[in-house]
Order: C-alpha cells, then sequence, then structure tokens
C-alpha cells in the first residue's frame, strides 16, 4: 500500500536482497509475479527496465557512491540522466542535500565523509528524483548504532509524507512507529504482520 | 528535440573530459590512428600523382611514321592531308630527311668528313593520338599502312599501357592495405574504449540502477571515439602537408640540377575531407561495438 514502511526480515540467505532485486527490476523472477501498479514486472520488456528504475529511489549497503566527483554531482545523477535542467537540478539537489543535513557539504568529495554521512547522501540521490517507493538494502549494516537511528529517522520521515518504504534488515527498529514485518525463510514469505502484532 | 540535443551534448562533455582526463594515453591513440591511416593515404596519394603523370604522358603518345627514302614531294602532300583528316590525331609534325640529319650530325658530333657522308634517314611523321585504346590504333596502323610511300610505323605507346596496368595494381594494393588497416584500427578503438569501461565501472554500474538506459551510458564512449578519429585524422593530414612540403622542397634542387618541371602534388580538399570523416567513423563503429558489448555484458548489483 502506498505509504507503508515495510521491513523485510530473516536470517542470511532467506532472500531478502533477492526479493529486492526483483521489486526493482534488477532480477526476472523464475516463475510468479510481482506487480506494481498494475503492471506485471515478470512480463516487463528490457527496453522498459530503465524507465520502471526511476521510479525507485534505491539505497544500498555500500551506499555506491561515485567517489571522483563531489556530493553535489553525485546527488544530481539521477537528474542528469532524466534529462532535466540545469536550474531544476541546482534546485532538487540542494533541496535533497538540505533534507538529510548535508547541504553544507555539497562541494566536498564523498570520500571524506563519514559511513552514516555517505549513507545520508545515498539517500539524498535516492530521493532526489522524486521516487514513489525507496527501496534500501540493509543501508544500517555497517553502521553504529547512532549512526543507523539517525539514517532510520530519515526513512520515517519520508513515509510521513506518504512515500513507500522498503528496507530489508536484520534488526527491527526499537522506535515506536507504524510498520509492517514481512518475515522471509529459506526463499519464501514466512508472515507478514503490523507492527502492533508482534509478539 | 531541445531534450534530444541537450542529452547528446551532455554526452559530448563526458566523452570530452574522458578523452582530457587522460590526455596521454589518448594522445598516443591518436597518434597511433594517424600513422596507421597515413599509410593507405601516402599510397593514395603517390597513385594520384603517377597517375597525373600517366594522364600528361597519355596525349604525348607518340606513332613515328618513316617514309621510303625516294618518296615525292605530292606523296608527303598527299600522307600529310591523310594524317590531317583523321580525327584520332592529335598533333602532326613533319621532319624532313635533311633536317633529321643535320640534327643527328650535331647531335653526334660527326663532321663533314665522317665516314657516313651520305644522309641514311628517311623523311619522317611524328604524330600524337588522343587515345591509347589499342583496337583504335591497330585500325589506323593498318589504314596508314595500306598508303604509298610509307615504309615503316612504330607504335610508342606499349610502356604508358604497361604503366598503367601497375597503377591499377597500386590502386588495389592501396585498397586492400586500407581494408586491412581500417580492421586494425577498430580493434585497437575498441580496445582502449573497453579498458574506459572498465575504468568507469563503478559510474555504469551506478548508472544502471538508478535507471540508465545502455544508450545513455553508451554515448560519451562513443563522442571519446569520435574524437580519437578526429584527431587521427588530423594527425594524418598533418604528415602528409609536412611530407608533400618536404618532396616539393627536396624537388626545387633537382629541377635546378635537371631543368626539369617536376611539382608533386598535394590532394584535394575533397580527399582530406574523406581523411577526417572516415577516421571519426572508424573511432564511432569501433567505440560503439565495443561500448556496447562491455555494457551489456557487465553485471550489476551482484
Amino acid at each position: 500500500m502506498p505509504g507503508e514502511l515495510v521491513f523485510v526480515t530473516g536470517p542470511s540467505g532467506a532472500g531478502k536482497t533477492t526479493l529486492l532485486k526483483l521489486i526493482s527490476a534488477l532480477e526476472k523472477p523464475s516463475s510468479g509475479s510481482i506487480v506494481f501498479e498494475s503492471q506485471d514486472l515478470s512480463q516487463i520488456k528490457d527496453k522498459d527496465i530503465p524507465i520502471l528504475r526511476r521510479r525507485f529511489g534505491m539505497i544500498f549497503q555500500d551506499h555506491k557512491l561515485l567517489y571522483d566527483r563531489d556530493c553535489f554531482k553525485n546527488v544530481a545523477l539521477p537528474l542528469k540522466i532524466n534529462n532535466m535542467t540545469k536550474a531544476d537540478t541546482y534546485r532538487r539537489v540542494r533541496a535533497a542535500l538540505d533534507k538529510v543535513d548535508l547541504l553544507q557539504k555539497e562541494r566536498i568529495m564523498p570520500i571524506t565523509l563519514s559511513g552514516g554521512e555517505q549513507q545520508r547522501l545515498a539517500i539524498a540521490r535516492a530521493i532526489v528524483s522524486r521516487p514513489s517507493i525507496l527501496i534500501a538494502d540493509e543501508p544500517t549494516a555497517n553502521l553504529d548504532k547512532e549512526y543507523a537511528e539517525e539514517i532510520m529517522n530519515i526513512f520515517y520521515s519520508f513515509q510521513q509524507v506518504g512515500v513507500t518504504v522498503i528496507i530489508s534488515t536484520h534488526e527491527l527498529p526499537s522506535t515506536k512507529i507504524n510498520f509492517k514485518r514481512l518475515q522471509l525463510n529459506g526463499g519464501a514469505i514466512q508472515n507478514l504482520i503490523s507492527y502492533d502484532q508482534l509478539p | 528535440m531541445i531534450n534530444y540535443l541537450n542529452n547528446h551534448y551532455q554526452a559530448f562533455l563526458s566523452g570530452f573530459s574522458r578523452f582530457t582526463n587522460n590526455i596521454g594515453a589518448s594522445m598516443m591513440m591518436i597518434v597511433v590512428i594517424g600513422i596507421t591511416l597515413c599509410l593507405p593515404s601516402a599510397g593514395i596519394l603517390l597513385i594520384e600523382n603517377a597517375g597525373q603523370i600517366s594522364k600528361n604522358i597519355e596525349h604525348e603518345a607518340e606513332i613515328s611514321i618513316f617514309l621510303e627514302k625516294n618518296i615525292s614531294k605530292d606523296q608527303v602532300d598527299f600522307i600529310d592531308l591523310n594524317l590531317k583528316k583523321n580525327s584520332l590525331i592529335k598533333k602532326i609534325h613533319f621532319e624532313p630527311k635533311l633536317i633529321a640529319w643535320e640534327k643527328l650530325q650535331s647531335k653526334l658530333d660527326i663532321g663533314v668528313n665522317a665516314s657516313v657522308s651520305t644522309n641514311p634517314l628517311p623523311d619522317a611523321f611524328f604524330i600524337s593520338l588522343n587515345t591509347l585504346d589499342e583496337i583504335k590504333i591497330k585500325k589506323l596502323i593498318n589504314k596508314l599502312d595500306g598508303i604509298d610511300g610509307i615504309e615503316n610505323i612504330i607504335v610508342d605507346g606499349n610502356w604508358i599501357k604497361k604503366l598503367r596496368i601497375a597503377l591499377s595494381l597500386g590502386k588495389l594494393s592501396v585498397i586492400f592495405l586500407a581494408v586491412l588497416l581500417i580492421i586494425v584500427l577498430l580493434v585497437v578503438i575498441g580496445n582502449t574504449i573497453r579498458l574506459q569501461t572498465l575504468t568507469y565501472r563503478d559510474e555504469i554500474e551506478v548508472s544502471k540502477l538508478i535507471g540508465a538506459t545502455n544508450a545513455f551510458i553508451q554515448r560519451p564512449f562513443m563522442y571519446t571515439g569520435i574524437l580519437y578519429g578526429l584527431g587521427g585524422g588530423i594527425i594524418t593530414i598533418s604528415i602528409l602537408k609536412l611530407s608533400v612540403f618536404g618532396l616539393n622542397t627536396a624537388l626545387v634542387k633537382l629541377v635546378s640540377i635537371f631543368g626539369t618541371d617536376i611539382v608533386f602534388k598535394d590532394l584535394s580538399p575533397k580527399y582530406y575531407l574523406y581523411i577526417v570523416v572516415l577516421a571519426m567513423l572508424i573511432g564511432l563503429i569501433s567505440s560503439y561495438i565495443s561500448a556496447r558489448n562491455s555494457i551489456k555484458r557487465l553485471k550489476i548489483y551482484k
């Protein structure tokens, strides 16, 4: 459902990353179907995949930043792909950086940022093209608890404004917020329960 | 349309920045292209010049007609009239035996009291032809052979025919060499672009993950390939221009020594345009194939 926050959990090898790859059309399902806005992603043509991916904001465990260009240019990349004008790009990138509290570091190279800041930069890049879904693959796996909470709070703030957020993680957050948990095991969905149904 | 052009402009800027980021390697690449294309281009230059010479010679090809020794003036006039009527004959020159004998004496420095005291030479016509067509020349000779008073006819054009055959063979060899070298360039540029795709692997991967099409990723590499070709073409032209200048400078000395009028002609601007366009096309095609295959093969987010 739009505006939901879903945590995909499960032990290593349960299929969390594979599920996210299937949702974002990085892989095609061998059977079954994935429906996004009435479109079956298992039937999608190769040429339509890039256009579909532009509607998702993706965040990776290893950030996948480009270390040979500054923060501004990293965040501007999706807009460049969308062929956005210079003025719009400038406005949107600064807004995205401001949202993750990195505006003052727009001309800094990402390598000089801390792990938490790099992940925030990756989030800025994911949200700059205003996607309807944010998909994050273990975004806090390599971060300290303090940084991890910071990152999670940013995701909650997007959920509050109606963005669907799907996060794969080993641990559920301790914060009392409204979310759903999709438990996977051995490549299959074990259960889908909401926060208040958790033991 | 503006979006499309803007997309290409951005791709060109990226391609140009990749070209300049590794300027050493880029310069080496354009020198390789330049020198490689120089070989067939120099072949064309030589053939064009040799062709020009053979063309000039063609118009001066001659048939020598030697007349009988005791020919009358009326018979000579009749032969002259016959020759003037023939459309294949461009120029007629009559050499009376007395003048020929005087010329020979002065050339060989034969004194008046020399052992050869009587003129052994006949009257002769020297004619230039409009054509080198063997059949037409044969017909003309047969026709002339039937005229009374003509003793002997010598055709002076066989070596030109041989030269022309050699030139056609030369042209074929240049085409063959050009094809081989173009294949070499396609492989060399393609390999460089493939290495570049590995250098920019992170950027390609991230771009693909966030929705870039293969064409979008490919475009800067194609512009880099075109720039390699453009640079290579310019190098080829520079080498050819320098060679022509150097050869003509050396020929000036020969001219002063032998008093001949030889000039090594430069290729026309049309040929230079072809060279640059061909070089750019080679760069475009090889980078397109190479980038396309490399990007397709690149597995993302493993």
